[in-house]
C-alpha cells in the first residue's frame, strides 16, 4: 500500500452507503424470513445512509481548507447505489467507484470492511477516510474499526469536529457522558457522527457537473478478491434467523374516582407487579 | 417527457430543502403572517435555485424550463402555499421580462442580486380598479428629462413587504387601453414609495401582500424593460410563466395532499376497519389521482412546448383553468375525508383549502382562461 506524504494538499477516501429508508412506515417493513432478506418496501426509494452526507461534508470542508486536494467516493452495493456516489458528486466530491458485483451479495459488515480496504489499497494514495458513524439499516458501526485494521491505520469513531494539522488531525469525539478530544497522525479512519452538523445541499451548478460525471464500476475481481471470501457463505458473522419482532402490548385503564386515587391504584399495581 | 439523472437530483434536493427550511417553520411562519425573505432567499440563492433559466452572467443557473418545472412541482409540495408563491413570483413572475428584454445594466443592478437572493421582489400589475382587465390599469409613468415619474395605486401586490425592488407596470402615454404601458423597475426605497398597509387574505398567511401607493416616484429612465408602449405585451408573455408555475406548483400541492390524505386513511379507523377500505372512498380516489396525473402531463407537454421555444398560450390557458379547479376539488374532498378533524384550523387541510383557493383567481382568473379559450378555439358565431 501507497500511503501518501502528508502534504498541504489532501487526499480523502469518503465510503458511503444506499439503505432502506429508516423512515419507512413499521407496517411496510418486511422481511422473508427463509432467505434472511429484507424485502425493498414498496414504492419506497432507498435513501443515502443519514451519517454519509457529514462525512462528506467533512472531506469537503478539509479539502476546500486545505486548497486543494481530492475527494473519492466508495460506495458498496447494487447498481442502485450509485445514487449515493451521485449525491456526493452533487456536494462537491470529485471522483466515485461504485463496488458492485453479484458475489457481493449478502455479505457481512466484516466482509464489506474487507471488500473496502482492498479498493481503497487500489485507488492508492490516501491521507484520510471518512465514514458515517455507522449505517442505519443494520446499525452496527464496525466497517470504520475494520478498514483501519486492514489497512494498519488509526482508527477514530464518532468524531463531531475535524481539524487537520498538517500531518496530523485533531478529532473532537461523542462520548455517552461528555465530548472527547484526540489527536492521530495520517493516515486514519475517522467516523462521523450527525454532531458534526448539517450537510450542505448540492448546488445547481455542482448537480449540472456531477450528472457528467462517470462513476467507476469495479467488480470482485478487480479488487482482488478470492470466491472464498464473497457471498453468504463467507460472512464471519453467520445469519441464523432474521425476523421482525412481534411487539405486543396490553392497555389496562387504571379506576379511580379522583387523580390521587387513580396514582394509587397505579403505584400499588406497579409495585404487584415488582415494578417499582 | 423524460427526465435524466440530473433532474433526479434536483428534484430530490429541492424536495429536502423544502422538507428542512420551509416545512418546519410553516405554523410559525403563518402565524407570524410574514416570512423571514432575505433568509431564505439567500439560502435559494446561494444553491442556485432562483434564476434557474437566466443566463450566468447575471448569477442564473443557464438550464432549461424543465428545471423550472421540477422546481415548481417540489416547492407545491411544502407545508404552506405561501412560501411557494412568495419565491416563484421572485423567480418566474417579476423577473422573466427583465431578464428577457432588460438591459445589461438593469439585470446587473437588480436581476443579478434577485438571483443570489440577495434582493426581493415583486410583480406590481393589478390596481384596485384593474386585475384580471389588465386593460384597465390607471398607474401612470410621466417623462420627466432622463427620470419618470410614476403616480398611481397598486393592491394585491405579493412580497411588496419585503421587496427591495418592484416591476411595476405603468402607462408611459396616454394612448389608453391595452398601449402606451411599460414595464418599469422601481426601487422600493425611493421617496414617495409607500406601503399602505398589509392586506389579511383568507389564505397563504406567511405571504406579505401590499396595497401600495406611488406618489411622485422618480425613477430613471433606464430602469424601463424593454421598448417604451410595449409593457402590457411583455407583462403577457410573463403571464404565460406565472399560469405555468401555478400548474406546476398545484400538481405538487395536489400530490401530497392525496399522499396524506391517504395514510390517514390508512390509519383510521371507522365502522371495523380502516376507512380506506370504503368502496366510495378508493373510487374517489381513484378518480383523482387519474385527473392530477392528466394535470401533471398537461403541465409536462407544456413544459415541452416552452423548451422546444413554442407559443404555448392555448395550452397553459387549459392547464391553468384546470389546476385551478382541480386544487379546490382536491383540498375539498382530502378535509371531507378527514372529517371534523379536517376542519380545524390547525390541520393541513384547513391551510391548504384556504391556500389553493387562490389559484383560481391569480394569475388571471378561471373566468379569463375560459375567456382566453373561448377567442382561441373560435366559439363564436
Amino acid at each position: 500500500m501507497r500511503r501518501r506524504r502528508p502534504s498541504e494538499s489532501v487526499n480523502i477516501i469518503v465510503c458511503v452507503k444506499q439503505i432502506p429508508d429508516p423512515e419507512t412506515p413499521a407496517a411496510s417493513f418486511k422481511v422473508d424470513e427463509a432467505a434472511k432478506k429484507v424485502i425493498p418496501a414498496q414504492g419506497i426509494a432507498p435513501v443515502v445512509n443519514p451519517f454519509d452526507p457529514q462525512a462528506t461534508e467533512a472531506a469537503l470542508r478539509l479539502r476546500d481548507a486545505a486548497g486543494e486536494g481530492k475527494v473519492t467516493v466508495i460506495s458498496l452495493g447494487p447498481d442502485s447505489a450509485r445514487d449515493a456516489i451521485k449525491h456526493a458528486l452533487a456536494m462537491g466530491a470529485d471522483e466515485g467507484v461504485l463496488l458492485n458485483d453479484p458475489s457481493f451479495e449478502g455479505i457481512d459488515n466484516f466482509q464489506t470492511a474487507v471488500a473496502l480496504a482492498k479498493a481503497i489499497q487500489k485507488i492508492g494514495a490516501f491521507d484520510l477516510i471518512l465514514m458515517g458513524r455507522s449505517a442505519a439499516d443494520w446499525d452496527m458501526g464496525v466497517v470504520p474499526a475494520g478498514v483501519g485494521q486492514l489497512l494498519g491505520v488509526p482508527v477514530v469513531t464518532v468524531a463531531k469536529a475535524i481539524e487537520r494539522n498538517g500531518g496530523a488531525v485533531k478529532v473532537d469525539r461523542v462520548l455517552d457522558d461528555g465530548f472527547q478530544t484526540v489527536e492521530t497522525p495520517l493516515p486514519a479512519v475517522v467516523s462521523v457522527s450527525n454532531e458534526f452538523g448539517e450537510p450542505r445541499y448540492p448546488q445547481l451548478r455542482q448537480i449540472m457537473l456531477a450528472a457528467k460525471k462517470t462513476v467507476q464500476v469495479w467488480g470482485a475481481a478487480d479488487i482482488g478478491m478470492a470466491a472464498d471470501e464473497l457471498g453468504a457463505s463467507g460472512r464471519w458473522l453467520p445469519l441464523d434467523a432474521l425476523y421482525v419482532p412481534k411487539v405486543e402490548s396490553n392497555v389496562e385503564i387504571i379506576e379511580g374516582e379522583t387523580p390521587e386515587e387513580k396514582a394509587r391504584n397505579l403505584a400499588q399495581k406497579l409495585r404487584a407487579a415488582k415494578l417499582i | 417527457m423524460e427526465f435524466n439523472e440530473a433532474h433526479h437530483m434536483f428534484r430530490k434536493t429541492v424536495r429536502d430543502f423544502v422538507e428542512k427550511e420551509i416545512n418546519p417553520h410553516a405554523d410559525e411562519w403563518e402565524k407570524a403572517a410574514i416570512f423571514p425573505g432575505h433568509e431564505l432567499f439567500k439560502k435559494l440563492g446561494d444553491l442556485g435555485m432562483l434564476g434557474l433559466e437566466y443566463e450566468p452572467q447575471y448569477s442564473g443557473g443557464g438550464v432549461d424550463h424543465s428545471y423550472t418545472m421540477i422546481f415548481a412541482e417540489e416547492l407545491g409540495r411544502a407545508d404552506v402555499g405561501g412560501i411557494p408563491m412568495a419565491i416563484t413570483v421572485q423567480t418566474d413572475m417579476a423577473t422573466p421580462a427583465l431578464a428577457k428584454w432588460g438591459s445589461h445594466e438593469l439585470k446587473m443592478e437588480y436581476l443579478a442580486p434577485a438571483c443570489r437572493g440577495e434582493k426581493i421582489c415583486g410583480i406590481a400589475v393589478t390596481e384596485p380598479d384593474a386585475g384580471s382587465d389588465v386593460a384597465g390599469l390607471k398607474t401612470t409613468a410621466r417623462r420627466d428629462g432622463d427620470d419618470y415619474i410614476i403616480n398611481g395605486r397598486k393592491i394585491f401586490i405579493t412580497n411588496s413587504i419585503q421587496a427591495d425592488f418592484l416591476v411595476v407596470l405603468a402607462r408611459t402615454s396616454d394612448e389608453g387601453g391595452y398601449k402606451g404601458m411599460s414595464l418599469i423597475v422601481v426601487p422600493t426605497d425611493r421617496p414617495g414609495f409607500q406601503v399602505i398597509r398589509k392586506l389579511d387574505k383568507m389564505g397563504n398567511h406567511c405571504s406579505d401582500t401590499g396595497e401600495l401607493a406611488f406618489d411622485d416616484v422618480r425613477v430613471p429612465v433606464t430602469n424601463r424593460i424593454g421598448p417604451e408602449g410595449r409593457g402590457f405585451q411583455l407583462q403577457m408573455q410573463q403571464f404565460q410563466k406565472e399560469r405555468m408555475i401555478a400548474v406546476y406548483t398545484a400538481v405538487g400541492a395536489m400530490t401530497r395532499a392525496i399522499e396524506r390524505t391517504v395514510a390517514y386513511l390508512k390509519q383510521r379507523q371507522a365502522f371495523g376497519q380502516p376507512l380506506i377500505n370504503n368502496q366510495y372512498i378508493q373510487y374517489t380516489l381513484a378518480e383523482l389521482v387519474t385527473e392530477i396525473e392528466a394535470l401533471r402531463y398537461l403541465g409536462h407537454a407544456c413544459c415541452e412546448q416552452i423548451v422546444r421555444g413554442e407559443d404555448v398560450t392555448r395550452l397553459a390557458t387549459m392547464a391553468k383553468l384546470k389546476a385551478g379547479r382541480m386544487g379546490r376539488r382536491v383540498a375539498d374532498q382530502c378535509l371531507q375525508f378527514h372529517g371534523g378533524v379536517g376542519y380545524m384550523d390547525d390541520m393541513w387541510t384547513s391551510r391548504y383549502f384556504r391556500d389553493s383557493r387562490l389559484a383560481s383567481i391569480g394569475g388571471g382568473a378561471d373566468e379569463v382562461m375560459l375567456r382566453i379559450l373561448t377567442g382561441m378555439e373560435g366559439f363564436q358565431a
